[in-house]
């Protein structure tokens, strides 16, 4: 018997070694993310991102010698288990640092967690404007905030098409409500009259009678909030009714996604929406990244791959500055954070109510020829935009 | 009334109509089941479903065109419809419970797991057929110059109302003149005395889950071209289904006819003059409203007047 705890002492003391042997020359880093449910495709998109991101910094000697080893836990989207996850990280496995997470309501869960064990916690791609409003100390955020998501197609708005009255469709989501609801106030600032605010229920199969409504209104622009198929179903209908607005213009999301254009064929021509990166932006390594990426998956990233790659980069670049890995200095380190990635510059700043907010340009996409091209700001342009736009009798 | 306003007011009866047309017939599927069976099917939306993946395969696959695929769909979904309820229903409905419906409950399972089947196979995307046509409309000022207002008509909409409208002939015709047509009536009416007068009820009730799931088989074949897919939407359609054939009268076609119209332009009229959000709060409006004021549905309506039979 006495043998045999012996043995068990030996087994637990090598095996304690050998662990901190291994943490000598990595640096473990567990990312939560929603791998299964509806959010489940862009858990994958950052996953291979983040991915390709460590091995990169791998191949070029790691953080000060030291390996990132990279794994993950799904969260499936859901607050409580994202919770879960980052409690286990911090308590058990002492990671000094937070990065990920897809939905908003998953990393308010995950910020409230970090804020609470002083541990630093880096947004990665998710909007809702009070993940950074709550004076945290701890939480970082390196995507534009909802409430910022349209200024590109605003800058546009203002500079091109100089718009007298708007109508605004939108899901009745959180997402589609706080993104209508953005809108109103953004169109008082620019003294456009809002002729209708309507929304409707996600996956309608009729939009017809709304928006026979607005053909009725006859505003200057028409802006939707809608998610994947609502956007391609909306413009479909809009060609059928033959609704000739001056501009179409789509809150990102269903708006900046591949599928649209798929789906809605040439009902998507020319209709603009606001993105936070494209594959053609002119960051440092933007499009080798985004080449890669095709390379690899078949399919161009959105930004939530982007980010999460940079995200990586913030990581590495923050682990060499600071003096020593605690959470405190760490924290330190990424607050002091500015540098060029290929999601863009990034720097977090406190202001506009906002903590430790990185402040980005978003950018205006446009389809033109069956093609998504960056039209706006003018120095991201891969395309001059189209401006006015044919009237859908004069199409072919 | 001003012209603007006309034009509205035109428009969303029109695209009510349409989709009437469209609800009547995923409508009529559920009613003929409910009249023989006496069960509501609560995995009517999910067998739609399925259909639509049939269409959207062939389409992807053979480039045939989601109209064509009716004649493929609503036979397999015949099939499958007569396989459910051979193997699983009639076996139920055997079996003593505590629960004197658990059929429907099983039709509850039997969705869940079609729906969960369909997302193992074909993941959780979004699924469409972008057919050539999906935008093209007649305009009215084509054909008249000097229209004051503009109204159009969706190829594809249009398309797909006379395809459910020639179905549901057809299915009049089956139900009034054919031997198994009086048969699946005769046991609608009464179980027992159709027994009794030598109509083989078992098999008939095989052939009404059959037929009823190949009418809403070819309803989401008219569906996939306007619409699109995804593992989950029969629930939606289920609903809108169940509606129908309460607001219809339970068990009657041309109730479910009547009432999937009503439905349709009631919706639109919702759409454009209390809100679009409104419109599933209007679909329960009218639930209710038919089973407080016109219980028996609307069909009870029409034989107080003597018009229905």
């Amino acid at each position: 018997m006495r043998r045999f705890t012996f043995c068990l002492a030996v087994i637990f003391l090598v095996s304690l070694f050998s662990s901190t042997l291994f943490a000598a020359d990595t640096f473990n880093l567990v990312i939560p993310l929603p791998l299964t449910g509806k959010q489940a495709k862009f858990g994958e998109m950052q996953k291979r991102s983040y991915e390709m991101a460590v091995e990169e910094i791998n191949a070029k000697g790691g953080v000060k010698k030291k390996k990132i080893v990279l794994s993950f836990e799904d969260s499936g989207a859901k607050p409580e288990t994202a919770r879960a996850i980052v409690e286990k990280l911090i308590d058990v496995k002492k990671q000094p640092i937070i990065v990920g997470e897809y939905t908003s309501a998953c990393a308010k869960a995950v910020a409230a967690v970090a804020e609470e064990r002083k541990t630093p916690y880096l947004v990665v791609a998710s909007a809702d404007d009070n993940i950074t409003q709550q004076n945290y100390k701890y939480v970082f955020r390196q995507n534009a905030v909802n409430a910022h998501y349209s200024d590109g197609v605003l800058d546009f708005l203002k500079k091109v098409v100089k718009p007298q009255t708007i109508a605004i469709l939108y899901e009745s989501s959180a997402f589609g409500t706080s993104g209508a609801d953005a809108m109103v106030k953004d169109a008082g600032k620019l003294g456009m009259k809002i002729l209708l605010k309507e929304k409707y229920e996600a996956g309608s199969v009729d939009f017809k009678p709304i928006l026979s409504k607005v053909k009725a209104a006859q505003p200057d622009v028409i802006y939707m909030v809608s998610y994947v198929m609502d956007a391609s179903l909306l413009m479909k209908q809009i060609k059928e009714l033959r609704i000739d607005a001056k501009l179409f213009a789509g809150g990102a999301a269903g708006f900046a996604i591949p599928e649209f254009i798929d789906n809605a064929k040439d009902a998507a021509d020319y209709v603009i929406s606001a993105t936070l990166w494209t594959p053609q932006v002119k960051f440092a390594g933007a499009k080798e990244y985004a080449e890669k990426y095709k390379a690899k998956y078949k399919d161009y990233p959105s930004y939530h791959g982007a980010s999460a790659y940079s995200a990586m980069y913030v990581l590495k670049d923050t682990l060499e500055r600071a003096k020593d890995w605690t959470q405190d200095r760490i924290r330190d380190s990424l607050k002091a954070t500015d540098m060029k990635t290929a999601f863009g510059p990034i720097r977090f700043e406190d202001k506009e109510g906002y903590q430790n907010q990185n402040f980005m340009d978003t950018l205006v996409l446009q389809v033109q020829k069956g093609e998504f091209e960056t039209i706006w700001p003018q120095q991201y342009a891969s395309k001059k935009y189209i401006y006015p736009i044919p009237k859908w009798r004069e199409r072919k | 009334m001003s012209s603007p306003q006309l034009e509205v007011l035109l428009q969303t009866l029109i695209s009510g109509l349409l989709l009437g047309g469209l609800y009547a017939l995923i409508g009529i599927g559920m009613t003929l089941i409910m009249g023989v069976m006496k069960i509501i099917n609560l995995a009517h939306g999910e067998l739609m479903m399925v259909a639509m993946y049939i269409a959207y395969g062939l389409f992807t696959l053979f480039h045939l065109d989601p109209y064509l695929a009716v004649f493929i769909a609503a036979p397999a979904l015949f099939i499958l419809g007569v396989l459910l309820q051979k193997f699983l229903i009639n076996p139920v409905l055997k079996v003593d419970s505590i629960l004197p419906e658990n059929q429907v409950i099983l039709t509850v399972g039997i969705g869940m797991v079609l729906a969960n089947l369909a997302t193992v196979f074909f993941t959780s995307d979004y699924r469409s057929t972008p057919v050539d046509y999906a935008t093209k409309a007649w305009y009215l000022s084509d054909f008249w110059k000097s229209s004051p207002i503009e109204l159009s008509l969706s190829y594809a909409w249009s398309m797909s109302f006379l395809i459910a409208v020639a179905i549901t002939i057809a299915l009049w015709f089956f139900l009034a003149r054919t031997d198994t047509g009086k048969s699946i009536r005769a046991t609608a009416q009464d179980n027992d005395a159709a027994l009794l007068m030598g109509v083989n009820v078992g098999k008939m009730r095989v052939i009404t889950f059959g037929l009823g799931s190949a009418l809403v088989g070819a309803a989401g074949c008219l569906f996939i071209p306007i619409y699109y897919l995804y593992p989950d939407l029969g629930g939606q359609f289920t609903l809108i289904a169940f509606v129908i054939t309460i607001l219809g009268g339970l068990g009657s076609t041309v109730g479910a006819i009547i009432g999937g119209l009503i439905l349709g332009v009631f919706e639109s009229l919702t759409a454009t003059y209390v809100g679009m959000g409104w419109a599933p709060v209007g679909r329960f409006v009218i639930f209710v409203a038919a089973l407080i004021f016109i219980p028996g549905g609307v069909v009870s309506l029409l034989r107080r007047q003597k018009w229905g039979k």
